[in-house]
């Protein structure tokens, strides 16, 4: 097949600006990339999601409550609209494995004889334990996968005192625990955290459950409004310390998904707008200049008898194959990042499965929206010089109109005149240009920001609020007399009770379920924290809520909320909110620890300490705190720190990395394609000047300083942006469990801009090199 | 008469990859002190070329340029800057202003990096431009604008001007307004100057006509008497 002279001239045209295509291909890639790695994972986690929440059947109502005889779940399975439920035995406990010191906790479920009917489980490894086996167990394949585990691995679990060795005779995984997190942390952490399955006689017999059960969960008929069954299902559960009953969209896994997913979707579509509105103006730029150099063979070949549309189809053509080299790099590339999210993403979420592909709609939508976007940016350029009449075509170009500057001031030198001219004369051009580098600029100052948040996120959280060792929870109310037990061990030198109860806490039409902690008022190690961090006392009347959480009610200081306490008097009380709480994880209510045990009707109990403990004698500290059967779950904090860190680090500094080289490509894309077109532009001009006796470095000055004008008018602009980008990223991942504190620390600031700058120079020094070589004699000759 | 330039055996070969094109093969000039040079020839015949050696824009292939002591030939590249900068003076045929600058500023762009030069005013006022400095190219004719151009060539205070094609792009009657602003400059200013064309009616304005053709010089001709520009008709 031979080519048509005009296909030959388009290829050699793309050839002779293969620097600029290359920018623009790159720009173009990096949208298409984001794309397709956000889109693709994304409508990979969604379809694995519905496909294993139907497969392994996913409950459409949850309901905890303390115990319950196992008759009850008939009188819910009569409720209208309740297909299947299902009771069982959950118990938290404690783990020792040989060879690791610290503290592990756990969530023991109760396999029913028949086996499950929902929240079935997926099987990794192994088998199933034994119907008749009482001492076997099967684990989730997080925690298998961070001990390295394999069936036949023994485990030391203490259930409310009572130790017990268990075989491990499978590895499991369920779409209950995708997000396997311990109750109170931050992240998901597979060494402290495991979820075990045992059968549910040993269980209950261990459990003091025989016959009863602490966990309900059910399906509903599809289109029934489960919200009707609320009500109901409380009121049949109360009785038996019934915690509220509440649907998939507050379950962890799903509830932590759901944000993930959303997270996901920003990213599908505010990236991907962002660079391919900048590969848009750039092809507008660089298309625009191909019309005006080759204004003349346009007129000659509509001389020749081609159509209008036939010149503006060949323009675009080359427009078209622009988005091409673009798109293939960019679904290349975006597959690669997707895929390698994909892995980051399950090792975080413990899907069963996770089938991670290249969907063919996501790969069109993403070459139908930048071919989109270019064919826009392109087409006002290709209409208006295809359309031009032959005859007005051929003549020469008239010199540009050109107006005094209103920044000019006397003593002004001519090159710097032209510079201030050249930029007021195309305020538009000129302004995209500035807006691309501002934008690059941006995505790097966000880039930066979330490393800086979380960092802030840790320092106010774990070094301000929480700066216990050690937290042991107990498995129910004890008297705070515990505590002098606790202060006796060696080496713990500091413990502090606190009391959380379940609550319902109600403002107006509005209410939220959550726990209610009683705090002493002099505390040291949980302490609660104003909007400037700092520390206060807990006010011995009144309620403090998480300020997201008095947002949510609608609530402010001074305004009365109702709190019904969901455990133990189950009294209803109308309390006034005295201030908010500044916390970033999590959403909690506190009053004195005195003022709720009063409220609950209790003495002076507690459910929970935190300790203080000499660093070198942490190991023997666990030992002596296993031995006590009142322990619920000991959490370590540096441990919390150290595995927030690492889930965050990896996925973070990857993000930050490709975040990098994405906002250098536009930077690069756009300050090479405004630097190289000016020099198109005004080679001539340059070469005059060159002829008239100006230096090489007095010629570049004049380009280069109309670069540098730009970006550095850009620079300051990218980075308040970038901060606005930072605070609506933050206000978007506003979450019930989590706030993202708006912070760019000064670093970020300077990084970003430092990046610009490279980029710049970067693109100067290959543009000074052209300047080098200007042709003098050939550009004199030439008329434009 | 003492020569500003003169050259030896001055060779010119561009290499077009298969073919070798040879522009000059082997010219000897000079050009005196307040002298008008026209140098006429058919397209091709080697007389831009030689212009644009002489004006230390390209380096000869062979042979030897001398302006005064200096050897052009042998010139870095930032000499050859420094001696446009301060010595030569040129106007196009398209003019080349800098459309982003007046009249008076593109003669200042000159005037500012030149050592003595004269006011940018002042030369505007030598081509008859006194009223039009604040105009901006655009704003201006085509024979005002190759006007601005000689102001720009000659603020500077030349010692040679060199003119390639000066009225290439005008109608006669400005071409004409044109070449007196270059006559005018010669003999007030004294510059050696030199004038490309192909138009042979030009050459009576000169006070030598070289004839080239070919990469060569065909022969000389000296008019006993420079005609005025007014006098020249085509």
């Amino acid at each position: 097949m031979t080519l048509s002279a005009l296909n030959r001239k388009l290829f050699r045209d793309l050839w002779a600006v293969r620097g600029q295509v290359i920018a623009i291909a790159l720009v173009l890639a990096g949208g298409i990339a984001t794309y397709v790695m956000a889109a693709s994972t994304l409508r990979a986690m969604r379809d694995t999601q519905t496909r294993m929440y139907r497969e392994f059947r996913f409950p459409d109502l949850f309901a905890s409550l303390k115990r319950a005889p196992l008759s009850l779940a008939s009188r819910v399975r009569q409720l209208p609209g309740i297909i299947e439920v299902e009771t069982r035995t959950a118990a938290p406990a404690n783990i020792s494995l040989a060879g690791f010191s610290q503290p592990v906790s756990g969530l023991i479920i109760g396999l029913p004889a028949s086996g499950p009917i929902l929240n079935l489980l997926h099987l990794h490894a192994g088998r199933l334990p034994d119907p008749n086996a009482d001492h076997e167990a099967i684990v989730s394949d997080g925690f298998a996968q961070a001990h390295k585990l394999n069936p036949g691995f023994r485990l030391d679990v203490t259930i409310e005192g009572r130790r017990q060795t268990l075989t491990v005779v499978g590895i499991v995984s369920t779409p209950e625990f995708t997000y396997q997190i311990a109750p109170g942390s931050l992240v998901p952490d597979f060494t402290t955290y495991c979820i075990l399955w045992m059968n549910a006689k040993p269980l209950q017999a261990s459990f003091r459950m025989t016959g009863a059960f602490n966990q309900i969960a059910a399906t509903v008929s599809p289109g029934f409004p489960f919200e009707n069954l609320f009500a109901p299902l409380d009121s049949l559960l109360r009785p038996y310390g019934g915690l509220g009953a509440h649907a998939r969209k507050e379950q962890v896994s799903h509830r932590f998904l759901t944000e993930e997913f959303k997270q996901l979707e920003m990213m599908a579509t505010l990236f991907p707008a962002m660079f391919l509105s900048v590969a848009a103006f750039l092809l507008n730029v660089v298309v625009g200049r191909l019309m005006t150099t080759q204004r003349s063979q346009i007129a000659t070949l509509k001389a020749f008898g081609y159509t209008t549309s036939a010149i503006a189809w060949h323009f675009l053509k080359f427009t078209l194959l622009i988005v091409a080299i673009g798109a293939v790099i960019g679904i290349a590339g975006g597959f690669q990042m997707g895929s390698g999210m994909a892995r980051l993403y399950k090792d975080v979420y413990r899907f069963p499965y996770l089938e991670y592909g290249l969907d063919w709609r996501v790969t069109l939508f993403a070459f139908a929206i930048s071919a989109l976007a270019a064919m826009t940016g392109a087409l006002f350029a290709v209409l208006k010089a295809s359309a031009e009449s032959p005859a007005v075509a051929m003549q020469p170009a008239n010199p540009g109109h050109y107006r005094r500057a209103w920044l000019e001031f006397p003593g002004l030198s001519q090159p710097s005149r032209m510079i201030l001219r050249n930029i007021l004369r195309r305020p538009v051009k000129c302004s995209l240009s500035l807006a691309g580098i501002a934008l690059s600029t941006a995505i790097l100052v966000l880039g930066g920001f979330w490393i800086d948040a979380v960092d802030f996120m840790v320092f106010a959280q774990l070094r301000r609020a929480q700066t216990e060792d050690l937290a042991v929870t107990f498995f129910g109310p004890v008297s705070s007399r515990a505590l002098y037990s606790l202060r006796s061990i060696p080496g713990v030198t500091l413990a502090e009770p606190s009391r959380t109860v379940s609550a319902r806490i109600r403002f107006e039409h509005r209410s939220f379920r959550t726990g209610l902690q009683g705090l002493e008022p002099s505390a040291t190690l949980r302490r609660l924290l104003d909007d400037r961090l700092q520390p206060f006392e807990v006010p011995s009347q009144g309620l403090l809520l998480t300020g997201h959480l008095a947002t949510m009610l609608g609530a402010k200081p001074g305004d009365l909320i109702t709190v019904e306490l969901l455990e133990g008097s189950r009294a209803i009380r109308t309390l006034p909110l005295t201030a908010t709480v500044n916390e970033y994880i999590g959403i909690s209510a506190y009053m004195r620890r005195d003022a709720l045990n009063r409220f609950l009707r209790e003495s002076d109990v507690t459910t929970s300490a935190n300790l203080r403990v000499d660093p070198n004698r942490l190991d023997s500290v666990y030992s002596r705190l296993r031995c006590i059967p009142a322990i619920a779950g000991i959490a370590v904090r540096s441990q919390a720190l150290q595995s927030f860190y690492k889930t965050l680090a990896a996925q973070m500094l990857t993000f930050a990395f490709f975040n990098t080289i994405l906002a250098g490509t536009i930077a690069v894309g756009v300050v090479y394609n405004t630097v190289r077109i000016a020099l198109s532009e005004r080679s001539r001009e340059l070469a005059s000047l060159r002829v008239l006796g100006y230096t090489r470095g007095e010629v570049a000055y004049i380009l280069l300083g109309e670069l540098a004008l730009v970006v550095f008018s850009a620079l300051p602009l990218g980075l308040w942006l970038g901060r606005q980008f930072s605070a609506y990223f933050a206000s978007t991942a506003q979450t019930e469990l989590f706030r993202i504190p708006v912070v760019v620390a000064p670093g970020t600031y300077a990084f970003s801009a430092l990046v610009i700058l490279l980029s710049t120079l970067l693109s100067a020094f290959i543009v000074g090199r052209q300047v080098n070589h200007l042709d003098l004699v050939e550009v004199l000759k030439a008329r434009e | 008469m003492q020569a500003v330039f003169h050259a030896h055996g001055v060779t010119k070969v561009y290499d077009m990859g298969e073919v070798q094109v040879h522009a000059l093969r082997g010219v000897d000039i000079e050009l005196f002190a307040g002298e008008m040079m026209v140098l006429l020839g058919p397209s091709g015949s080697g007389k831009s070329t030689l212009l644009n050696i002489l004006g230390g824009l390209d380096r000869a292939s062979g042979g030897h340029v001398f302006y005064r002591d200096f050897d052009l030939t042998t010139a870095s590249d930032s000499q050859l800057t420094q001696y446009r900068r301060l010595h030569v003076g040129f106007v196009f045929q398209f003019y080349n202003l800098i459309p982003s600058l007046t009249a008076l500023e593109n003669v200042a762009a000159v005037t500012e990096i030149a050592r003595d030069p004269m006011k940018p005013e002042e030369a505007l006022d030598l081509v008859g431009l006194a009223d039009r400095r604040h105009h901006f190219p655009s704003q201006l004719s085509g024979g005002q604008q190759q006007r601005v151009a000689i102001a720009r060539a000659i603020a500077k205070r030349p010692t040679v001007l060199l003119c390639d094609e000066p009225t290439g792009a005008l109608d006669s009657e400005t071409g004409v307004l044109v070449l007196e602003a270059i006559d005018r400059v010669n003999r007030e200013l004294g510059s050696a100057t030199a004038v490309i064309t192909h138009n042979a009616d030009i050459a009576g304005m000169a006070d030598r006509v070289v004839h080239m053709s070919n990469g060569n010089i065909s022969h000389i001709d000296h008019n006993q008497k420079r005609k005025q520009p007014r006098e020249l008709h085509w």
